[in-house]
């Protein structure tokens, strides 16, 4: 197995393009993929200390302002960055443990794509977009559109996750996430979940309910998001949200929990989700 | 006393945290290869053939074994019948038997070679639960047939006493298979020569021994077994040291090369014993004031693939059945099943944690059906010394029980609860027996010695084991009380099976009951020589001596002292002895084979505890916000020590009523792994306070009595009692999780 | 391919692949067996060292990410006359030591938070050391542990022994 480190995301792809290598991150997931034998890439090109795909930063794209988030930022710096919405930061929060965080990265976790990632569900309620880099320039993905099944997304064989872009309008609006898992501490989520919501009159706006865990790929829970849209935010409860956050999800058994467990608590989750949102909603938004 | 009972540090802590302590993965031999097993992969089925051709084209590939190339009977087994082949021959018994050894530079790549051996099964339809094991018609999983151990116990008439009863409470309760998951997986490295080495993380070093003895078609006294630091047991460490300590000497016998096999997580989950999944059916008698008058009661053990120590477990929990309490009329049946799964063993508390859950959660319905107090309930039936317990046996002493409840009752009120109609709050008590020393399970002996240097230093050999329970510590201090010396100037060294005698297995609660008598004892017959050689040196009889402080010192005038080494200095060349080697072996048990009425166990641990906790309605989350543990001990010895194993003890039965679950598909485990096998982590720790009553037990030094495993079982029944508290629903099954409690509370809100 | 980094505070040059696990290189090349091997799956922490100062899993990381950075063991921590860090002082008084294979990367794990937070909160010492998994003590002694740590480093003296 060759170890490859490129200098520049523009070598890294000419590398992914010309072998049969894989991309190696923070390695938290290659290398127990690896371990298990589940991969054995003929190459390593490991771009975690690439500094041009480090950081979090305000920035300028096609699609207006945006804060820019280099894909190999480790989970570790997303959870503690006072710049990033909460849902975000909370989410980071809640991956795997302190020495996981400190390696794994943002990117890693969402190429991964496994259903249960932490930092999904926060993603697209944030609206979060992906510029994808190959050999043949960028193309920028809507995170809604990039997971197409469990591990699966819309990656090309010689494409590598660059950057994630939050528009800063996604970051002025309210946000909060929550997740169970078969334990406390380091714990795969049975469930997660994220709300990002603006609030003017006591009326909610802008919502977004994203769900990990309860469905091959995160997913936006959009008759929520309208049932919720417009409405004072005295008129939620549990049991106004239920039937629109179940008709939304397809959970099922598995090693980690039960499809009636996963559909109960996806409604405790998004709830309190949403009432953290309300809770702190002023309208000035949350990035400092 | 002097040390006894002072809080101490642990003796061989220095070395642990700086990480200089060798665990058995830590040696390093000139020449060294390793070993890794293919296993079957399906449950039952037979071994029609091996093909280890792509395996040994393997780079770095230096050998394969099969059954045939085993010297010896090919059998391990704790005791009889030994019936696990250390590599299967002909049948599958269940999906992580081990079929062929490979052998090779490095551990990948005989990890990489053996996932390359081929093996061809014809399967079977494998028998998955007790009841298609017990079917009449049911394959038979050994010649012998499906039944491991069934045994009785039988006091006084049950069916009258029911007669007469005015109420009974019956059902039905269930436990799952736990996995140890010490953070050290099992480990060996054989070192060949004219006579064999083998370092082992393991609990009974001269088990092992004699296995690799006989595996090798060699005698015992070839073999020397070094016990290197033990990454935690808790029971998990014998059978399976036994396997891959006969495997790595029999490959490092023909390859004359140093073999280390050291298992990986999922190995160790698959391939080395559980605790035992039960089912439990019972039923209780009581007269309106909450006099117990009757219980009956069926236990159900599913040991898996082969015995391993299914028919001790199998005993201890027919005396351990029916509680700590004094009841006239009493009617156990416990049997053991083979099943096509991972074989059950040890696990600390050894069968006490399942029939507890099932004691503990009807004492608890039966008090709410008579409308009584849960701790009455307890007091009213709670043996006394003077009472005989369920085989019969009568103490006169040591049968704290009543304390420990009288202690649990003084405990604070739990804290303030909030009105949010979130939450629920609940608080349960449960009571726990357990049996001391071997007991029921055989013969118990310890040998031990100790031995003064010039110098005044102090050496302890013993065979029992460290495993982290703090045992060394505790000879320590024993060894120092009697010698009137600092612990810190007593050593104890490793168990080296050339250097210590054999004292039997590190089970039961024994270390520091039966173990700590015969250090006791050895002490003793070095103290008599000092005393001796001071008296001579003070010119004065012996009894006006005091050892104290690390002097000889005159009873009547403090002033006059000497200090001991120079008394053990002037004691060896006086020729007094300076070392001895003591045996301590406990009353051998004595009862009736048909009833298992008679004397059993040297002494009992008694404990209550109580647990507060806090459940929320919409996920079924619990936090536990207080747990009092109370167990007498007879005496503390170290309290740090004696808290950890409360600790510790209760956070693992936590896990095993409320979190953890072995899962399995079609016979193969699902969860073979840290990630979805739920083992606490500290954020799920639970805020235990330990509480010791100290009713002095004759049979143990300076009193003590064991207290590794009863906090196990206790803390597993406390729980379930306190969520059907909580929860106003009572659960028959363990563990009780958190989408176990979800559904219970929906099921309570829609009915 | 030779690989620099540091070590317990001194250089290190080895010819070492740069997909070899950081434990590997560890334990067989530089014999700093303290470093324990529990899961190799990143899911106990026994493996836990301090890279640049942050606790990571030895077992998931390549030697290649190690390049020109500083890495701390177990071996690391004490003073240069061979005596104890505080918080391996603590931990010996308070009972947080059972069977010592978790110990290493408890304490690298506790020395990470203390080095960035003094006095830490209960609650932040559970989180900081959520990644090592305890199966003897029940964890409370460890939080002892680590609470006596601080208040010791934070009174700038340590009283040793116990």
């Amino acid at each position: 197995m060759r170890y490859l480190k490129p200098s520049s995301v523009e070598e890294a792809a000419d590398l992914l393009e010309s072998s049969q290598g894989m991309i190696l991150a923070g390695g938290t997931d290659l290398c127990v993929y690896m371990a298990e034998g589940v991969v054995d890439p003929e190459a390593l090109i490991d771009i975690g200390d690439l500094d041009a795909m480090r950081g979090i930063q305000a920035a300028k794209s096609d699609h207006g302002d945006v804060i820019r988030i280099g894909a190999c930022t480790t989970i570790a710096e997303i959870a503690t960055s006072e710049a990033l919405p909460t849902c975000l930061r909370q989410g980071a929060q809640a991956v795997g443990s302190p020495q996981i965080r400190n390696l794994g990265t943002i990117g890693g976790n969402v190429c991964n794509a496994s259903p249960c990632g932490d930092t999904l569900a926060p993603l697209l309620t944030l609206d979060a977009r992906f510029v994808l880099r190959s050999s043949g320039g960028t193309r920028t993905v809507e995170s809604g559109d990039f997971f197409t099944g469990p591990k699966q997304t819309v990656l090309g064989p010689g494409e590598i996750l660059e950057f994630i872009e939050i528009p800063a309008a996604s970051c002025a609006r309210a946000s909060a996430f929550r997740m169970i898992g078969n334990r406390k501490g380091q714990a795969i989520s049975q469930v997660n979940a994220a709300v990002s919501l603006t609030i003017a009159d006591g009326r909610m706006s802008d919502i977004r309910v994203a769900v990990g865990s309860v469905a091959p790929i995160p997913l936006r829970l959009t008759k929520l998001e309208g049932v919720l849209d417009g409405q004072p935010i005295d008129d939620v409860s549990l049991a106004a949200i239920r039937e629109p956050v179940l008709e939304g999800i397809r959970p099922i058994d598995d090693v980690r929990s039960t499809a009636t467990y996963r559909q109960e608590v996806t409604v405790s989750l998004v709830f309190d989700a949403w009432a953290e949102c309300v809770g702190r909603a002023s309208g000035e938004g949350e990035c400092r | 006393m002097a040390v006894i009972g002072k809080q101490t540090r642990k003796v061989d802590g220095l070395e642990l945290i700086t990480g200089q302590a060798k665990f058995t993965g830590d040696y390093r031999f000139p020449g060294m290869v390793y070993g890794a097993v293919k296993r079957a992969g399906v449950p039952a089925g037979r071994l029609t053939g091996v093909d280890a051709e792509a395996a040994r084209a393997i780079q770095g590939v230096v050998d394969v074994l099969t059954a045939a190339d085993i010297p010896g009977p090919n059998l391990i087994g704790v005791l009889p019948p030994f019936d696990q082949p250390l590599l299967a021959a002909n049948e599958i018994r269940y999906a992580g038997e081990s079929v062929a050894l490979v052998i090779a530079e490095t551990a990948e790549e005989a990890r990489r070679a053996a996932d390359a051996v081929s093996v061809s099964i014809e399967p079977y339809e494998p028998i998955l639960t007790m009841d298609q094991a017990l079917a009449p018609d049911a394959r038979k999983i050994h010649e012998t047939g499906n039944v491991t151990l069934s045994k009785k116990l039988i006091k006084g008439e049950i069916e009258p006493a029911f007669e007469t009863a005015d109420v009974i409470v019956e059902g039905t309760f269930e436990t799952s298979f736990q996995e140890h998951a010490y953070l050290e997986p099992e480990t060996v490295c054989a070192v060949p020569g004219r006579r064999f080495t083998l370092y082992a993380s393991c609990q009974s070093p001269f088990h092992i021994r004699g296995h690799v003895a006989a595996n090798l078609n060699a005698p015992a006294s070839s073999v020397k077994v070094i016990q290197a630091s033990t990454g935690g047991s808790f029971g998990g460490k014998d059978d399976v040291a036994t396997e891959i300590g006969s495997l790595a000497c029999i490959a490092a016998q023909r390859l004359n090369r140093p073999v280390m096999i050291a298992h990986e997580r999922k190995e160790s989950i698959i391939g080395s014993n559980l605790r035992h999944a039960a089912r439990i059916r019972i039923k209780t008698g009581a007269m309106s004031d909450g006099k117990i008058v009757a219980r009956q009661i069926h236990v159900l053990l599913d040991g898996g693939a082969y015995a391993s120590e299914s028919p001790f477990v199998t005993m201890k929990t027919l005396i351990h059945a029916a509680g700590p309490y004094r009841i006239e009329n009493v009617a156990v049946e416990s049997t053991s099943v083979y099943t096509n799964k991972t074989y059950c063993g040890a696990f600390r508390g050894f069968g006490v944690p399942q029939v507890t859950f099932a004691s503990e959660s009807q004492i608890d319905e039966l008090a709410e059906k008579l409308g009584i107090d849960r701790l009455e309930i307890r007091r009213i039936n709670g043996l006394r010394a003077g009472d005989p317990n369920a085989t019969g046996q009568v103490y006169d002493q040591s049968v704290g029980l009543l304390e420990t409840i009288e202690e649990i009752a003084k405990q604070p009120a739990g804290s303030e609860q909030t009105t949010d109609d979130r939450y629920v709050y609940g608080t349960g008590y449960a009571s726990v027996a357990q049996g001391i020393s071997n007991g029921a399970e055989g013969v118990d002996v310890t040998g031990a010695s100790v031995q003064m240097s010039q110098d005044g230093s102090v050496l302890v050999g013993i065979g029992l084991t460290e495993l982290g329970q703090g045992s060394r510590t505790v000879y320590a201090l024993i060894a120092a009380e009697v010698l009137g010396v600092d612990v810190d100037s007593v050593s104890v060294r490793l168990v080296d099976t050339d250097a210590v005698h054999d004292s039997g297995p590190t089970v039961a609660s024994r270390s520091t009951t039966v173990g700590g008598m015969a250090v006791h004892k050895a002490a003793t017959e070095v103290r008599t020589s000092l005393v001796s050689m001071a008296a001579l040196m003070f010119k004065t009889d012996q009894e006006n001596i005091e050892l104290r402080d690390g002097f000889a010192i005159l009873k009547m005038d403090d002033s006059a002292r000497i200090p001991i080494r120079e008394v053990a200095t002037a004691a060896y060349w006086t020729g007094f002895p300076v070392m001895n080697l003591a045996f301590s072996k406990a009353p051998d048990a004595n009862f009736d084979d048909e009833t298992h009425q008679g004397n059993v166990y040297i002494a009992y641990n008694y404990g209550t505890h109580r647990m507060d906790v806090r459940v929320d309605r919409r996920t079924g989350e619990v936090d536990v916000l207080n747990h009092f543990a109370a167990h007498d001990v007879g005496r503390v010895i170290n309290p740090l020590g004696l808290e950890g194993q409360v600790e510790g003890a209760s956070l693992m039965g936590f896990g095993l009523a409320h979190m953890e679950r072995i899962r399995y598909a079609d016979g193969i485990i699902q969860n073979a792994n840290f990630a979805d096998y739920a083992v606490p982590s500290i954020k799920d720790r639970i805020p235990t306070t330990t509480i010791a009553v100290e009713d002095p037990n004759p049979t143990g030094p300076f009193g003590a009595k064991g207290a590794g495993e009863p906090p196990v079982a206790a803390a597993a029944a406390v729980f379930a009692n306190a969520i059907a508290d909580a929860v106003g629903v009572r659960f028959t099954r363990l563990p009780i999780t958190r989408e176990d409690i979800l559904d219970a509370v929906r099921g309570r809100d829609d009915g | 391919m030779m690989i620099r980094f540091h070590c317990n505070g001194k250089p290190v040059q080895v010819d070492v692949e740069p997909n070899a696990r950081v434990i590997d290189l560890l334990r067989e090349d530089l014999g700093l067996t303290g470093t324990k091997e529990g899961c190799g799956r990143g899911e106990c922490g026994a493996c836990t060292i301090l890279l640049d100062g942050k606790p990571v899993n030895a077992c998931l990381l390549l030697v290649g990410k190690i390049v020109d950075r500083e890495i701390v063991t177990i071996e690391g921590i004490a003073g240069e006359d061979g005596s104890l860090h505080p918080i391996q002082e603590a931990f010996l008084d308070t009972g947080a030591v059972q069977c010592g294979f978790c110990t290493p990367g408890m304490v690298l794990s506790a020395k990470a938070l203390l080095d960035e937070n003094g006095t830490p909160a209960v609650e932040a010492v559970e989180e900081a050391l959520s990644g090592n998994l305890c199966r003897c003590t029940g964890y409370g002694k460890i939080v002892e542990g680590v609470l006596e740590a601080s208040r010791r480093l934070t009174e700038g003296q340590d009283r040793g022994g116990g």
